[in-house]
C-alpha cells in the first residue's frame, strides 16, 4: 500500500533522513516510534507530499508521489503534528471547507455528520475553533483527516494533549479505523504504539533502528536468550547439572535468594528454547523451580538501547538481573524481510554507539 | 481554487480586516470627491482617482499581509498542500480573495459617481475609465503584495515590504527623470505603475496598460506558486 525506499532529506548539512525504507501493507496499523527530532515527521511529511524528498521516492497503492501527486493525496488522510485547523472558523464551516478542498464526491451533509460522530465532535459542530479545548482541536484534525474516507491514514502523534480517557477513545478509533484503513502513525509513548501498533518502525537519527511486529520485536531483537531461574536445589550441583543440557550456552549462579533457593541465570543458544528439558531435568532430580523468566527486554528498553548515544543504562540501572545487550542487530534475525536494506545500515549505526 | 477563495474571503470578513478596509477606502472616495467637486466646485473628477493610486497603494498592503503569512504561521498551510490541489490553484485562490476585497472597495467607490448622477451628469466615461484604472493597478498591487507575503511569516514585515515596493513604483518615475542615459529611463518608464495608470484617469482606455498590468498579476501570482512549491524543497 505505502512503500518508501531509499528516502534521503537533507537540510543544508544536517542529514533529517537517511536512506529510510519501509514497506506498509494493506490495512496494518505502523506504529513510527522515535525520540523527538528523529525524523518521523520529515518521514509523514514526505509521504504526504507536504516536503520533496531529496532523493528516494514514495509510492501509495502503485502511484509515485512525484509523478502523480494529486492522485496520491486523494488517497491519504493526514493529521499533523500541529492540527492544520483554522481558529476564526466553526468546525461546521472547517470541515465544509476541507470537504470542497479535498474534492470529495461523497453526499456531504451525510458524510460529514457520520465523521463528526464517529469522532465525537458533533456536540461542537457549531463552535469557533478557536474556543475549542486541545483535546477538541485535535479531534477536529482527525476528522478533517478523515474526510473522504481515504484509504491512509498518517496521523503525527494524534493522541498529544488529550486527558487519559480522550486518549483511550482516540486509541479505540484508530484500532477501529485499522480494521478497513492503513494506518501509520507516530508517537514518543511507547505504551500507545504498543497498544494499537501491529508494527513497530523504530527511527533514530533518521535511520531506521528497527523494523518488526509489536509482540516479537523485543525477543528477536534481544541477542542474548537467556532465562532466569529461581530453584531449590544445591548451588553447584544444579550448575554443573543444567550445564550439560542440550544447547545450553553458560549456566552461573547469581547467589542464594531464599534459604536454600539459589537464582541461576541459564543462557541458550539463540533460536532454542531450553525451558522443556530444564523443567524435565529438574523433576527428574527433584529439584522444585520456583520461578522462570526470560530476560526478553521491555519494549521500553529496546526503545532506550536503540535510540540512546550510550549503553550506560543497561550496564548500570539493572545491573543484577539483566545483562548487558548488544545494540547491534543481525539482519538474519530480521522479523520482516523488506527492511533488509534499513537493518544493514542499523548493524554498522549501532556498533558505532 | 474555489474553496479557498471562499474560504479566504470569508476570514477577511470574519475578522474587522476587511470591513476596516473596504471603509477606509470609501471614506477617502468619499472625502475626495466632496473636495474636489464642492470646495473646487469643478467636475475634474479626474484629480479625486488620482488621489486614490495613493490610498490604494496604502490600504492594499493591508489587504494582502496575511495572504500566505498566516498559513505557514499556523501550519494550515500543511492541510492545503496535501490536499489534492495544485499550487498554483491555491495561490490563485488567495489572490482572488485579496483582489474581491479591493473590488468591493472600488466598486463601492463608485457610490458618490452615482449620487452626483441624480443631480447632474458626470462624465460617465472619465468615471469608469478610472474605475477599471484602478482595478488594474490595483489587481497588480495585490499580487505583488500576495507574493511579498510569501516571503515572510511576519504580516508586519509583508505589509511594510509591500508599501516599500508600492513607493518605489510610485517614484519610478521622477528616478526616470534623473537618469542620463536615455534607455534606461525607458526602460524605468515603461514599468512605472504611474505612467501606466494615467492615462486611466483620463477615460482612455489603454490596451497595452491593461495587458502590462494582467501580465504584472500573472507573473507574482505564478512567482508566488512557485516560492510556495520551493518550500517544498528547503
Amino acid at each position: 500500500m505505502v512503500e518508501v525506499k531509499n528516502l534521503t532529506k537533507r537540510y543544508g548539512v544536517n542529514m533529517a533522513l537517511n536512506n529510510v525504507s519501509f514497506k506498509v501493507e494493506e490495512g496494518t496499523i505502523v506504529g513510527f516510534l522515535g525520540p523527538n527530532g528523529a525524523g518521523k515527521s520529515t518521514t509523514m511529511n514526505i509521504v504526504t507530499g507536504y516536503l520533496s524528498a531529496t532523493s528516494g521516492e514514495v509510492t501509495v497503492s502503485g502511484k509515485n508521489t512525484l509523478d502523480e501527486p494529486n492522485e496520491v493525496k486523494k488517497l491519504i488522510g493526514y493529521l499533523p503534528e500541529q492540527p492544520p485547523l483554522y481558529l476564526d472558523m466553526t468546525v461546521k464551516e472547517y470541515l465544509n471547507f476541507m470537504y470542497e478542498l479535498k474534492k470529495v464526491k461523497l453526499p456531504r451533509e451525510k458524510h460529514i455528520k457520520e465523521i463528526c460522530q464517529l469522532t465525537k465532535i458533533d456536540n461542537v459542530y457549531d463552535r469557533l475553533i478557536g474556543n475549542l479545548s486541545k483535546g477538541y482541536r485535535q479531534r477536529v484534525g482527525i476528522a478533517q483527516a478523515l474526510l473522504g474516507n481515504p484509504p491512509v491514514l498518517i496521523l503525527d502523534e494524534p493522541t498529544v494533549g488529550l486527558d487519559p480517557k480522550q486518549i483511550i477513545e482516540i486509541r479505540n478509533l484508530i484500532t477501529n479505523l485499522g480494521r478497513n484503513h492503513t494506518v501509520i502513525l507516530s508517537s514518543h509513548i511507547l505504551s500507545e504504539v504498543q497498544a494499537v501498533c501491529e508494527r513497530i518502525i523504530v527511527i533514530n537519527n533518521g535511520r531506521i533502528v528497527a523494523d518488526g511486529a509489536t509482540d516479537t520485536l523485543a525477543h528477536d531483537l534481544s541477542k542474548d536468550h537467556r532465562l532466569i531461574l529461581r530453584v531449590e536445589a544445591p548451588e553447584r550441583e544444579a550448575v554443573h547439572a543444567i550445564r550439560e543440557l542440550e544447547n545450553v550456552v553458560d549456566v552461573y549462579s547469581m547467589g542464594e535468594k531464599e534459604k536454600g533457593v539459589y537464582e541461576l541465570s541459564v543462557e541458550s543458544e539463540p533460536n532454542a528454547d531450553v525451558r522443556r528439558p530444564l523443567f524435565a531435568l529438574l523433576a527428574r532430580k527433584g529439584w522444585p523451580m520456583l520461578a522462570l523468566k526470560n530476560t526478553d527486554l521491555t519494549l521500553e528498553d529496546l526503545f532506550l538501547q536503540l535510540t540512546s548515544s550510550d549503553t550506560a543504562y543497561s550496564q548500570n540501572e539493572d545491573k543484577e538481573a539483566r545483562p548487558k545487550v548488544d545494540i547491534a542487530y543481525e539482519p538474519e534475525s530480521a522479523p520482516d524481510g523488506n527492511a533488509a536494506d534499513g537493518n544493514a545500515e542499523t548493524e554498522k549505526g549501532g556498533e558505532e554507539e | 481554487m474555489k474553496a479557498v477563495f471562499k474560504r479566504e474571503l470569508r476570514s477577511y470578513f470574519a475578522s474587522p480586516i476587511g470591513y476596516v478596509c473596504v471603509a477606509a477606502l470609501l471614506a477617502l472616495y468619499g472625502f475626495y470627491y466632496f473636495q474636489v467637486m464642492m470646495m473646487g466646485s469643478t467636475s475634474y473628477i479626474t484629480s479625486a482617482y488620482n488621489a486614490m493610486f495613493t490610498f490604494c497603494m496604502m490600504i492594499i498592503p493591508i489587504i494582502t499581509m496575511r495572504s500566505m503569512t498566516d498559513d505557514r504561521k499556523n501550519k494550515t498551510d500543511q492541510a492545503l498542500l496535501t490536499a489534492p490541489v495544485g499550487t498554483l490553484s491555491i495561490v490563485i485562490g488567495k489572490f482572488l480573495s485579496s483582489f474581491f476585497v479591493y473590488f468591493i472597495a472600488s466598486t463601492l467607490g463608485l457610490l458618490p459617481a452615482v449620487a452626483l448622477s441624480f443631480f447632474s451628469t458626470p462624465p460617465w466615461g472619465v468615471v469608469l475609465g478610472n474605475y477599471v484604472g484602478t482595478l488594474l493597478y490595483g489587481g497588480a498591487m495585490v499580487a505583488i503584495g500576495v507574493f511579498i507575503s510569501s516571503l515572510t511569516v511576519s504580516q508586519i514585515i509583508a505589509a511594510i515590504g509591500t508599501f516599500a515596493v508600492a513607493v518605489f513604483l510610485m517614484f519610478i518615475d521622477s528616478l526616470a527623470s534623473g537618469l542620463s542615459s536615455s534607455w534606461v529611463s525607458a526602460v524605468v518608464g515603461w514599468i512605472s505603475f504611474n505612467t501606466r495608470y494615467t492615462p486611466f484617469t483620463q477615460g482612455l482606455f489603454n490596451v497595452s496598460s491593461a495587458i502590462f498590468f494582467l501580465s504584472v498579476m500573472a507573473v507574482f501570482v505564478f512567482l508566488t506558486a512557485r516560492k510556495v512549491e520551493s518550500r517544498r524543497w528547503s
